[in-house]
């Protein structure tokens, strides 16, 4: 029995504008999502090269749900994104020569080579670089939250985890302290069906995992993860909500990984046919198809934007591919910071 | 029951950190009853305001700290003496104890805990060294090796004028003003000189007994003292040298059955030969060699590969990860990575008979036949789990253990636990041969030079035409006990459309 | 100078830097309404407000993991665990987030942990741990182990200035039993400087917190019989100052290294490595490491008793040493 709301489809451009959105800004979410895809694409070629070391993973499938997020975000807010999210990382504009100069680990990688794939965030643009231990983000997130409520600042913190991390004790310790203080904090959950191998039903006995939402105090969500004006019409609302002192959501953004837990899994156990349906409610060809319905994208403009994207990853290619490996000796830098170090944008 | 012996009463810790009380109130008077946990006084803590309860029956005998007063906790506050004097209310008095532990830091005997003076190992000194004494004369180096000096027990012997051990400080002083350690008389354990010692005596201006201090051999000072001479390094690297260690390619020692040298034990080299010993891999080597054909029944079948593709991805990619990676994209490393894909739909080729079971495997150990740099041996480094590698980590990981294979710097673990190999004779032009297979696996693969051949190809319109293709032979030496030569020329077939249709996007 | 606890010099130092530094808060169980289970932070709350001290419910992942999100955000988190045992609940935090991320991210996390340590009063496995060791191995973090008033409160400051994740060790064992001088005014004392807490010529003895003062006693008896004991207390394990035992060491040529953790794989084996390797040719006597067995923290008070390093452990340790 479900306990979450269960987010309408979003439908006409009317109801989009009053979203907040108008033409420019959808054509500019289409083309995050264009970009999130192709970036990932192109890493995966680039891996199967060999000129990524290490491992890779992808996002296909998430591109509605966390292109839709960040663009409900304000400047000012902060996040924590995963491994799925790469249209998070787009979308708030780190540029893609940096992120395929981190795949393979050179020095104009955000991590300068230290870690590699999605392991990466410009603290600049309010993005906090992600651990393995997925859940750990949540608390952390919390944590800004909490900065932000005891200065009073009108900033919200945004918190990713998948469906596999909302089994761990991370996710409910930060879900409760957020609970518990009303902390302006939105907890976005990538449910794509599959931790690695594992299905929803070995992770979590409720219906949805934004049914937790209750037990901790606030309201849940659950919204169709390849429809990117629902989710981000979701998000905003949450955003906003939370700006305004009224405490966390939890927003379940339901998809399917469309690919392997990383390129070395053929993903076996996922049924065909799951794929299939899948596939034909992509959320990128579904946008497409909207926007053309109802705001007049043209062939031209269609071809335009491809023609940009492909563009500016080719130069981004040739761009990352130029920038050094890091120097041996830069294994030894950093371990502690300095009283320089906090001069960030962060640490006034 | 009734209590029989006085009972104290004591400031109880309220707290792990708490270290002191103060009596705020007696809410019973000398003289006055009381009930075993009945209120007795009223404490005031850094932590805590509380009551204490008695801790036995009986009347309050004497209390010997008053209202106001701040105490250590475990301080005895007051006596309460046994029942009989007063009333008595036979409430059930706890036995004896209070509930506090009576955390009272008095003397206490606990005769355990004071014996052991230190926590934990040396019971008792070990027996006097023996070794120091033996030897009347200095003959130093070997005399004080023994280092880690398990303390030269107090009871010494009869002490003078014994060499003892010669400390690293006491050593480095010696040498620095020339100073023969015999001459100065110890005044530490066992008559050891100690620093003080030597100091005060280089202060004398060196001590009378003999006029001349003999500016003495450098070892006796040196440093060094604890290096005794003929140790072998604990761990050595592998081969060449004398070591039975990892060098040989093969597992299962198998006794010594088959002794390959019949005739030629003890003679003397016939005019014009010569003798060298058989080292430790030489014999490891023939002894699997044996064995292998002895085991497995041997069948090698062949296959030729157009190598255009590979040469030409391959010359796109050498300077790539050249510069990025300094790794080599060698011809070896395509073969192995589409050899490990080639691998997981035959996995008996990958397997091993083992008594009455076929075993087959989820991963490939792959190992690779190295020759040693001096021409005079072989050995086989594994790749482990090499389905896992793409085809930089393949080239990668072909190079790392070709070389720690001629620096000797291979661990037992890199040559065991393979389940296929591959050699690769080609590298002197070499274009077919039949390995011997390495034992317990089913099958090797040889790979051969690249050469240009003239091969018939089809053109655009369907016609025979002659081109100049890069053709590499590859062969498969399998054992015909578990792999059927239809099972091989599949696989070889498959092996070879991998390597002719490789695409730029494989890894 | 006025004296002062160690409890009373940590939390009055605790306090001035929240009166000057708007972003120092703190958080943790109990530590607001209630003061902490140790009243380091007694009062805080009426005068800092609950949005600085911050009650926490039973949560030492979201306490720690908040702090490194605050702490990026420009705060200076200070959390308080209640006993030093339970940071094994936000082990990851600290080690897989905290540690790393400066040099992986850029970003500095510049959070204090306090951790009521050590034993000595029936607290049992679970309420008297030295875990310091265990953190002194992850690169990235420091370790504090002040063993004085005076030192408790100017490394605090420094702890809580400093751009890391700083360790900070009290010693429950002192807080209320320890009285010193402490000088009023704010003041901060360098990482990674050792404190010569008794000078001698015949052996050094290594140590920090609490087993400092029992070093103390017992080369208080060992003078009597004539034997000179040197203290050098580390005062923080991450930095280390070596300089500081190494010159100790060329002194004396003796050396006991002491410590209340648990003797395998402890801070002290790392400092007798360091001598091995540097110091070997000043060596008169082989090192001698004086450390609680490999057991966990027992209950009952002779069993502790025989767990923990008594002065008459150290005297007989030294005297040993001082004998060779």
């Amino acid at each position: 029995m479900a306990i979450a709301r269960e987010a309408e489809p979003v439908g006409s451009l009317q109801e989009v504008r009053e979203a907040g959105l108008d033409h420019e800004d959808l054509l500019g979410v289409y083309r995050n999502m264009l970009i999130t895809r192709a970036i990932e694409e192109r890493g995966h070629i680039l891996y199967k090269q060999g000129k990524i070391p290490g491992s890779f993973y992808t996002g296909r499938g998430n591109e509605a749900a966390s292109v839709g997020i960040a663009t409900a975000m304000g400047a000012d807010d902060v996040g924590t994104p995963l491994h799925r999210d790469m249209g998070v990382h787009v979308t708030r504009g780190v540029e893609p020569w940096r992120i395929f100069a981190q795949y393979m680990g050179r020095a104009d990688g955000p991590t300068k080579g230290k870690d590699g794939n999605v392991h990466m965030a410009d603290s600049k643009l309010g993005l906090l670089a992600m651990v393995s231990h997925l859940p750990a983000m949540l608390p952390v997130a919390v944590g800004c939250a909490l900065a932000f409520r005891i200065r009073e600042e009108r900033r919200v913190a945004v918190g990713w985890f998948g469906e596999g991390a909302s089994a761990r004790g991370d996710t409910h310790e930060a879900m409760n302290l957020a609970g518990v203080r009303k902390l302006p904090v939105v907890f976005v959950c990538d449910n794509n069906q599959w931790a690695y191998s594992t299905p929803t039903y070995l992770e979590y006995a409720t219906e949805h995992v934004a049914d937790r939402a209750e037990a901790y105090g606030f309201e849940g969500v659950v919204v169709d993860g390849n429809d990117v004006l629902a989710v981000y019409r979701e998000a905003r609302r949450a955003i906003e909500k939370a700006r305004e002192g009224g405490g966390p959501t939890l927003i379940e953004c339901l998809t399917l990984r469309m690919e392997g837990h990383a390129v070395h899994d053929d993903a076996f156990y996922v049924p065909k046919d799951m794929f299939e349906r899948w596939a034909a409610n992509d959320p990128i060809e579904r946008f497409r198809s909207w926007l053309r319905e109802h705001a007049n994208l043209s062939d031209e403009q269609e071809d335009e934007i491809s023609a940009g994207v492909k563009k500016l990853l080719n130069d981004a290619l040739q761009r990352a591919e130029e920038s050094p490996m890091p120097d041996a000796s830069s294994v030894l830098d950093g371990v502690f910071a300095t009283p320089e170090d906090l001069d960030t944008p962060h640490h006034k | 029951m009734a209590t029989t012996a006085s009972i104290d009463v004591v400031m109880p810790q309220m707290g792990v950190s708490v270290s002191e009380g103060t009596i705020t109130k007696w809410l019973k008077q000398e003289g006055e009853p009381v009930a075993a946990d009945e209120s007795l006084l009223e404490i005031s803590t850094d932590k805590v305001d509380t009551e204490v309860p008695s801790p036995g029956s009986g009347v309050v005998q004497q209390i010997l700290v008053q209202e106001g007063e701040t105490v250590e906790v475990g301080t005895k506050l007051a006596v309460i003496a046994p029942e009989g004097a007063a009333p008595a209310e036979e409430a059930p008095a706890a036995p004896s104890e209070p509930a506090t532990p009576e955390a009272a830091p008095q003397p206490e005997p606990e005769p355990e805990a004071a014996a052991p003076p230190e926590p934990e190992p040396q019971a008792a000194a070990p027996p006097p060294e023996p070794e120091a004494t033996a030897p009347s004369e200095p003959e130093p180096g070997a005399a004080q090796a023994p280092a880690p000096a398990p303390a030269p027990a107090a009871a010494d012997g009869d002490g003078a004028g014994e060499r003892t051990f010669v400390s690293p400080v006491v050593a480095r002083i010696a040498s620095e003003h020339g100073v023969d350690v015999d001459q100065v008389s110890g005044t530490g354990r066992g008559g050891r000189v100690t620093k003080k010692d030597i100091l005060a005596f280089v202060e004398s201006g060196g001590a009378p007994p003999e006029p001349a201090p003999v500016p003495p051999q450098p070892e006796a000072a040196a440093p060094a003292a604890p290096q005794a001479p003929p140790e072998p390094a604990p761990a050595p690297p592998p081969p060449a040298a004398p070591e039975p260690a990892p060098a040989p390619p093969a597992p299962a020692p198998t006794a010594t059955p088959v002794q390959p040298q019949p005739a030629m034990t003890a003679a003397q080299p016939e005019p014009g030969e010569s003798f060298e010993p058989v080292n430790a891999m030489r014999r490891g080597i023939a002894e699997h060699m044996r064995r292998s054909l002895d085991t497995s029944a041997h069948v090698t079948s062949a296959i030729e590969v157009d190598m255009s593709n590979v040469v030409s991805i391959r010359k796109k990619l050498k300077g790539e990860y050249q510069a990025s990676y300094g790794v080599n994209p060698t011809y070896l490393a395509f073969v192995a990575r589409a050899t490990v894909d080639a691998l997981r739909d035959y996995p008996w080729i990958n397997g091993e008979l083992r008594g009455d079971q076929i075993v087959t495997r989820n991963y490939v150990n792959l190992g690779f036949a190295v020759e040693l740099a001096d021409g005079k041996g072989l050995i086989v480094p594994v790749v482990r789990n090499a389905e896992g590698l793409n085809l930089l980590g393949m080239a990668r990981a072909i190079a790392e253990i070709a070389a720690r294979a001629r620096d000797k710097k291979l661990l037992p673990d890199d040559v065991q636990g393979g389940t296929f190999t591959i050699t690769n004779p080609g590298g002197y032009g070499t274009f077919h041969g039949t390995p011997v297979i390495s034992q317990p696996q089913a099958a090797i693969l040889g790979t051969y030079a690249v050469v240009k051949r003239p091969w018939v190809i089809e053109d655009d319109r369907g016609e025979d035409v002659i081109a100049i293709r890069p053709i590499m032979n590859l062969t498969l030496t399998y054992d015909h006990r578990l792999v059927d030569g239809a099972l091989a020329g599949r696989f070889l077939r498959d092996l070879r459309e991998r390597l002719e249709t490789w695409g730029e996007d494989n890894y | 100078m006025p004296e002062k606890t160690y409890l009373q010099a940590i939390s009055d130092g605790l306090r001035q830097e929240m009166r000057r530094d708007k972003r120092v808060f703190v958080i943790g169980e109990d530590v607001g309404v209630y003061g902490g289970a140790f009243k380091v932070t007694l009062g805080f709350q009426e005068e800092f407000g609950p949005w600085r001290v911050i009650d926490a419910p039973l949560s030492e992942t979201a306490i720690v993991g908040g702090c490194t999100g605050a702490a990026i955000m420009g705060m200076r988190p200070v959390a308080e665990m209640q006993f030093a045992d339970f940071i094994s609940c936000a082990w990851d935090h600290l080690v897989t987030v905290a540690a790393k991320q400066r040099w992986r991210a850029g970003t500095p996390v510049p959070i204090t942990v306090r951790l009521p340590s050590g034993g000595g009063f029936s607290g049992g496995p679970f309420h008297s741990q030295n875990p310091e060791s265990s953190f002194a191995h992850i690169p990235g973090l420091k370790v504090i182990c002040p063993a004085t008033p005076e030192d408790a409160k100017g490394l605090l400051a420094t702890a809580i200035q400093d751009p890391n994740p700083c360790l900070y060790f009290e010693h429950k064992h002192l807080y209320r039993r320890l009285k010193a001088e402490v000088p009023d005014e704010r003041y901060e004392l360098p990482f990674g400087r050792a404190r010569l807490h008794r000078e001698g010529e015949d052996v050094s003895v290594i140590t920090w917190g609490a087993m400092v003062h029992t070093a103390g006693e017992a080369a208080q008896q060992l003078e009597g019989e004539g034997i000179s004991v040197e203290i050098l207390d580390l005062r923080t394990l991450i930095p280390w100052d070596k300089q500081a035992v190494l010159d100790s060491v060329s002194k004396t040529s003796k050396v006991v290294v002491l410590h209340e953790d648990t003797l395998t794989g402890g801070f002290g084996g790392e400092i007798a490595a360091t001598i091995a390797e540097e110091a070997f040719e000043d060596l008169d006597a082989p090192l001698k490491r004086i450390a609680a067995p490999d057991t966990p923290v027992p209950f009952s008070p002779p069993l502790e008793k025989a767990f923990i390093p008594q002065v008459e452990d150290v005297v007989a340790g030294i005297r040993e040493v001082a004998e060779y």
